[in-house]
């Protein structure tokens, strides 16, 4: 089954644990039968626009609109 | 679109609007040359409040509308933060609650919105911010700030732009959701660093009453010192773990699921509070543009009366006139 | 435009739509002395923020003896499954194995994989597949349960936990870089937790 109580692999590759979660989470709602599954991933939908600052400067701003991870 | 059209009419009939006294803004507008189309002074005037009249009306009526959409997005908004209400708590009890811990690195998270016009729900989560940053300030130690919001990032950059680490806008281009709001907590831990993230939110208690709250989720490495000290964190040590190798580990997990289900709330509640002030803003507007047009209409309906019977006794004297 | 404030607010009160909420608490609860009486030093002009534990609902100290029922609160971000439902038992995915909790439980901080967490209350039990998280059980026989996705078992589709398991088996034998590689590796996970759990 899982591989669990092993140092986690997923930390290893940079993934944070909110990364992580949410992968599990989108995995899971996928595998919903609909309308679930339509109702779940629509909910759950991203996009926000963010930039750095330095110095009192914006960096460039990069925008984030995705549906999420994977598929 | 309606704040848009709300501005465009504000302009123009911005000098009438604000004077305490419309009955002078007529009378000053009065001189001929500003309307040479119509004939006759008497005319121009009930024009003039009648031109005043049609827009205090569309006013009124983009107010009426805005306060409506406020509404509605309130009522879905309202429900969704409450159902958040229960993701929180949970943390609260197990690490605290821990507004005076005394660390280096300071992150204030300042939670705002993108638009105005929802009275002063923006202003207060500036002020709270400028005022942690003071509190936490000290010869060694570190203020950034992190901000969400168009209307906290115009506030902050005129004093505080040195300090801004990341800005973070457009949030509500789909419903809020956890995704959403786990992918932008994310994004701020990998961009900062820090030993105390504070979040500065308005809690919405009722559309008339909004609590500036501050959320505090410490970091890890801050959290095992507290607990091993017996310091605020003491409680912590009494708890087994069960999870990864090393305590480290399950805390660094825990305090990073702990920072994106706080921000979830906290990004729910202010956006339900910003919601909730606008309705209450455009309602008290929808209003006092109600009374500017009873006002309005008084003047108007005097004015012509006035005419109508200036016109009477203009022609009975002039017909006595000719019979004398 | 809104200078009547005072006017608007003895409107407010008498909304037809306005409800109170059961979640929230009187405003006389805790504060953090020390932040207040900083605060008040530092900033005289402005009020004190408030800070969570003024909107906590209130939990009971350790009782002296073990209570019949396990207080539990099982929330999901958009809505609260459990909120503070007194139930037998429940058993939790914890990372190190499946594990029950009754009252009196060692108070005990578990991260949760994905699997299935069994709420008992008399004969009646409800599973839930979720998709991890955290469980903290509290000394006070309180059990708090926040997973970022759950749902009930008969949910699942069964055919896409297949496509699944086999797409990712697949993806994991291709990956090259880290990041593919654990992304691969966490749908294997997942699907075959998901996969025991409709089989299972």
């Amino acid at each position: 089954m899982a591989s669990n109580a092993a140092a986690p692999f997923w930390r290893s590759a940079g993934m944070t644990y909110i990364t992580y979660s949410n992968l599990c989470a989108n995995l899971v709602r996928n595998c919903l039968k609909e309308p679930y599954k339509a109702e779940a991933l629509s909910r759950e939908k991203v996009h926000y626009s963010i930039s750095k600052w330095a110095d009192g400067k914006p960096q460039k701003p990069s925008k984030h609109s995705h549906l999420f991870f994977l598929h | 679109m309606a704040m848009a059209a709300l501005r465009r009419e504000g302009r123009r009939f911005a000098t009438p609007l604000i004077s305490p006294n419309p009955a002078n803004v007529f009378r000053s507008s009065l001189i001929p040359s500003e309307e040479p189309v119509l004939s006759g002074v008497r005319c121009i005037s009930t024009q003039v409040v009648r031109n005043r009249m049609k827009s205090v009306k569309n006013i009124q009526k983009i107010t009426k509308a805005m306060k409506m959409v406020a509404a509605s997005k309130l009522r879905a908004i309202q429900t969704r933060a409450e159902n958040s209400r229960g993701l929180w708590q949970p943390f609260t009890a197990l690490l605290g609650d821990t507004p005076s811990i005394d660390v280096k690195k300071n992150v204030i998270v300042t939670i705002s919105a993108d638009k105005g016009l929802c009275g002063g729900i923006n202003s207060t989560s500036v002020k709270i911010s400028r005022a942690m940053h003071k509190l936490n300030s000290g010869p060694d130690k570190e203020n950034k700030y992190v901000v969400l919001g168009e209307k906290a990032k115009a506030q902050l950059v005129r004093d505080s732009k040195k300090d801004i680490e990341l800005v973070m806008t457009e949030l509500q281009k789909n419903p809020l959701n956890y995704t959403q709001v786990s992918v932008m907590a994310d994004d701020i831990l990998k961009n900062v660093e820090f030993d105390a993230l504070r979040i500065v939110y308005n809690k919405f208690q009722s559309v008339v009453s909004f609590l500036p709250t501050v959320s505090t989720v410490l970091s890890p490495e801050v959290v095992e010192r507290e607990a091993e000290s017996g310091g605020k964190l003491g409680d912590l040590d009494l708890y087994e773990i069960e999870g990864a190798e090393t305590k480290a580990e399950v805390l660094q997990n825990l305090t990073e699921f702990q920072f994106s289900c706080m921000m979830y709330n906290a990004v729910l509640e202010n956006a339900t509070s910003e919601q909730g002030a606008r309705m209450s803003a455009m309602d008290s507007s929808s209003r006092n543009a109600g009374d500017m047009l009873d006002r309005l209409t008084l003047t108007y309906n005097r004015t012509r009366q006035a005419s109508i019977t200036t016109e009477l006794i203009e022609i009975i004297s002039g017909a006595s006139a000719l019979e004398g | 435009m809104f200078r009547h404030g005072s006017r608007f607010l003895s409107r407010a009160s008498t909304m037809r739509w306005r409800r109170p909420f059961s979640t929230d608490l009187p405003a006389e609860a805790y504060k953090d002395s020390n932040f207040v009486e900083a605060w008040r030093k530092a900033i005289p002009t402005v009020e004190p923020p408030s800070t969570p534990s003024a909107f906590m609902a209130t939990r009971p100290a350790t009782p002296s003896s073990i209570p019949s029922k396990l207080t539990v609160n099982f929330v999901l971000p958009y809505s609260s499954e459990l909120s503070g439902k007194e139930v037998d038992m429940v058993i939790i995915p914890a990372t190190t194995g499946q594990m029950g909790v009754l009252p009196g439980h060692v108070a005990t901080i578990a991260e949760l994989k994905p699997g299935i967490l069994s709420v008992h209350e008399g004969n009646d039990v409800s599973k839930y597949f979720v998709s991890g998280g955290f469980a903290y059980v509290h000394a006070n026989s309180f059990a708090d349960i926040i997973t970022v996705e759950a749902v009930p078992l008969d949910r699942i589709d069964p055919n896409l936990v297949q496509k699944g398991l086999t797409d990712f088996t697949q993806k994991l034998s291709t990956a090259s870089t880290d990041v593919e590689k654990a992304e691969a590796q966490i749908g294997v996970d997942v699907h075959s937790a998901l996969n025991a759990a409709l089989t299972g």
